[in-house]
């Protein structure tokens, strides 16, 4: 354990959004997290990177729910992940989550995907969340395609859809698993602009990615996982001249 | 064209093609050759089957249904029908009554163990498998076999039999409940409902676009309901005003039943040759694209060529095969209208069959329990309790169960359909499992299911015929006995077939309807 590995956002002066603490998760007689600690603080940018099987993925599901930790605690903005489905309900309108697959609704228009949730969850009237929608389409430039259906959509676009989707919940946390990572070279870009303008407005996001170029600009710190445990941690700056560990520098190596 | 001609050195072959090796050519003399070599052997079978059916004494004909029947049927809504013709309507009524029950007690079963087969709880899932398992592996016609065996094996109908006497029995004769029916007062009742069912809608529109405007839920469903059980309770009392319709409707019957054959042939002609212009139109539109008309292939000249050609085989049918086709759809449409004003007004000319006019002022629907007129027998429909008898309870169970196997494998595959990351998307962004369920699940698994369903739909009404396993008067039933009365097989075949044509279609056509609507927009 390196000494920036306790980085918290208690250093940073700011309070803690997400708290993993000792999470351990197994599938049958597999470990794929191995005691798993670490911090988010708000409106902190933080890259999760690692091989692929590193249980990167494991451990943002984890975080709302999508998988069962069997081990440890995770808290969100305070409130501890448990059995308690109004813990879950809790932490779920809080956090925003956009996958490496999209799972856009294919039966609904673009509109009445962003609108669903806001409508049905948070009852707000159809008008307002349509307004609200359109603002969002705008904030990733495809207002025009507010009433096609996502069959009709490149993957760069859907993946924007998604995104402008988690929004309109108003999440004060945003998990990215893999966003790009199903998309054609020409289209990653187009995700990514709108990730680090994200990042820009001060939103709290955890990025599981494969994108260095990305982890580099935005990110204010970089956790590196393999095997299911947290091998380093620090500022992009540390982690890409001059990482102590030795598996980080061959994880480095390998990509670079 | 700007472009300029390819230079004389690269062109190989310049002039045109002999005839043999021109495709247009070749694929026109295909389809010529094919379609008069299928006339051809058409005309050859149906000459043979003339022959050898006039040598074996057998004619065809449709005189036997206007003909005495000559023989009773055991349950239909006639017991002793009139002509052939009836005889043969009694059937077709089992036969619907059958497919229409059958298919929405197969549809609930099968969702149920569809859903059963993928809970978690272990009992309930292996229950759902054992029943899909045991059911499509046993053929269909050894099940209905064995539950008549089991209904014959039951207590014979008594005077106090039955699990609650004079409400539900269930014996070696069938099953027997109450029913209600549809009683003197319910045409009138019927044209207050669907005032009715028109602010029942405007209703509906209102509280969605409540819902909308703030969000919180407004009860729609429920609120139609009210209004529809509202009128549904003060139609009850005040529904004798609509007597009046009586009237008009028989001045519209009179208007038709004065309308000219010629004047039905020409507006039915006309009709034949708009649909085909406008056919052909439309089809010329949908190959327009924005840089001009697509150069049309063969096979589109043929479509459009074909559509008039349809149109005056029809004018032909009109005019020379069956000119007094017109005049039936006239005395029919002028009959209907009859019948329907004879519904509404206590009309002298129409009496029931006890000799009674019809009182309008009556209630809408009547009820009645069942009724064992001796030890051992029920009253056969009429107004008496519902009967189900035993081998009509034989085939609804058997074809319900069998189909319902098969539905709920197709619900189970329908929902499995729907991608994980589906559940985990409506999960992450909050909505609750039932609102994932309704939202997003169902819809789409629902469209996945649609198709196969609508085939599950076919075969169960196709599989009633099995009815003649168990000696249920159903349309084949029937049928075998107008054969055997009147020797025209032919007749008979042609009917059977038409039926079950017209059957499938019209499930086909619903069902397709449903599947259009549900069609997930691609690019």
């Amino acid at each position: 354990m390196t000494a920036n590995m306790s980085a918290s956002g208690m250093e940073l002066g700011r309070a803690d959004m997400i708290v993993s603490d000792g999470v351990d998760k197994w599938y049958g007689d597999f470990q794929a997290l191995k005691g798993v600690t670490a911090q988010v603080a708000e409106r902190e940018v933080v890259v999760v990177l690692g091989p692929s099987g590193s249980g990167k993925s494991t451990w943002i599901r984890c975080i709302n729910r999508l998988e069962v930790h069997q081990g440890g605690t995770i808290a969100v903005d305070g409130v501890e992940l448990t059995n308690d489905t109004r813990n879950i309900d809790k932490i779920r309108s809080d956090v925003g989550m956009v996958f490496q697959q999209f799972n856009l609704f294919p039966h609904l228009t673009v509109m009445d995907n962003i609108t669903l949730a806001p409508r049905w969850v948070r009852k707000q009237p159809k008008a307002e969340a349509e307004t609200k929608a359109m603002e969002l389409l705008e904030r990733v430039g495809i207002p025009e395609q507010a009433a096609k259906f996502p069959g009709q959509l490149s993957g760069g676009q859907q993946q924007r859809v998604a995104i402008a989707r988690s929004l309109a919940m108003e999440p004060r946390i945003m998990l990215f698993d893999e966003p790009t990572s199903a998309l054609d070279p020409e289209m990653i870009s187009e995700v990514l602009e709108v990730m680090k303008d994200l990042a820009r407005g001060g939103m709290t996001m955890m990025v599981v990615t494969h994108e260095m170029g990305f982890a580099r600009e935005v990110a204010d710190r970089i956790i590196f996982m393999e095997s299911g445990e947290i091998v380093e941690v620090g500022t992009p700056e540390h982690f890409f001249t001059n990482p102590t560990e030795d598996r980080t520098k061959l994880f480095l190596s390998q990509i670079l | 064209m700007t472009m300029t001609e390819p230079s004389a050195s690269r062109l190989e072959v310049s002039g045109k093609p002999p005839f043999y090796r021109d495709v247009t050519v070749v694929k026109w003399l295909v389809q010529l050759a094919t379609l008069f070599t299928l006339i051809f052997i058409t005309w050859f079978l149906a000459r043979e089957a003339g022959d050898n059916l006039r040598a074996k004494g057998l004619t065809s004909g449709f005189e036997f249904l206007g003909q005495p029947a000559g023989f009773n049927v055991s349950e239909g809504i006639d017991t002793e029908p009139a002509t052939g013709g009836r005889a043969l309507w009694v059937g077709m009524v089992t036969t619907f009554r059958l497919a229409i029950s059958g298919i929405l007690a197969a549809t609930i079963l099968g969702i149920l163990v569809g859903l059963a087969r993928l809970s978690n709880n272990w009992i309930v899932n292996r229950v759902g498998s054992v029943f899909v398992e045991t059911i499509r592996n046993i053929p269909l016609i050894v099940q209905i076999v064995l539950l008549f065996a089991v209904f014959g094996s039951l207590s014979r109908v008594e005077l106090d039999s039955g699990p609650i006497n004079g409400w539900l029995h269930v014996t070696n004769k069938g099953v027997s409940m109450p029913r209600v029916f549809i009683a003197d007062g319910f045409y009138q009742w019927l044209v207050f409902m669907l005032i009715g069912l028109v602010v029942a809608r405007f209703v509906r529109k209102n509280r969605i676009a409540a819902q909308e405007a703030t969000g919180e839920p407004s009860y729609s469903g429920l609120a139609t309901l009210g209004v529809l059980l509202l009128f549904a309770i003060v139609g009850w009392f005040i529904h004798p005003v609509f007597g009046f319709i009586g009237g008009p409707l028989q001045a519209i019957s009179d208007g038709i039943a004065n309308i000219p054959q010629v004047a039905v042939q020409v507006a039915l002609t006309a009709l034949a040759f708009f649909a085909a212009a406008l056919w052909v139109k439309r089809f010329r539109d949908s190959r327009r694209t924005p840089a001009g008309m697509a150069a049309l292939t063969d096979d589109d000249w043929f479509r459009q060529i074909f559509a008039f050609v349809g149109a005056a085989a029809a004018a032909a049918f009109l005019w020379l095969v069956w000119p007094g086709f017109s005049d039936w759809i006239v005395n029919s449409s002028s009959d209907l209208f009859r019948v329907l004003a004879d519904k509404f007004g206590d009309n002298p000319e129409f009496l029931d069959a006890d000799g009674v006019a019809r009182d309008r002022d009556g209630a809408p629907f009547g009820w009645a329990r069942p009724d064992i007129v001796q030890p051992g027998n029920f009253a056969n429909y009429g107004d008496q309790g519902l009967t189900m008898s035993q081998g009509f309870a034989a085939v609804f169970f058997g074809i319900v169960f069998y189909t319902a196997a098969f539905i709920a494998e197709i619900v189970r595959g329908g929902i499995l359909a729907v991608a994980k990351g589906q559940s985990e998307a409506a999960a992450a962004l909050g909505l609750s499992r039932a609102q994932a369920l309704r939202k997003v699940i169902l819809p789409q698994a629902f469209r996945v299911a649609l198709p196969p369903l609508g085939n599950q739909y076919l075969n169960l009404t196709k599989n009633t015929s099995l009815a003649v396993a168990v000696g249920l008067s159903e349309v084949v039933q029937i049928g075998q006995t107008v054969i055997s009365q009147s020797g025209k097989s032919l007749s008979v075949f042609v009917i059977w077939m038409s039926f079950y044509l017209c059957c499938s279609l019209t499930i086909s056509v619903i069902v397709n309807f449903f599947n259009v609507r549900m069609k997930i927009v691609e690019r």
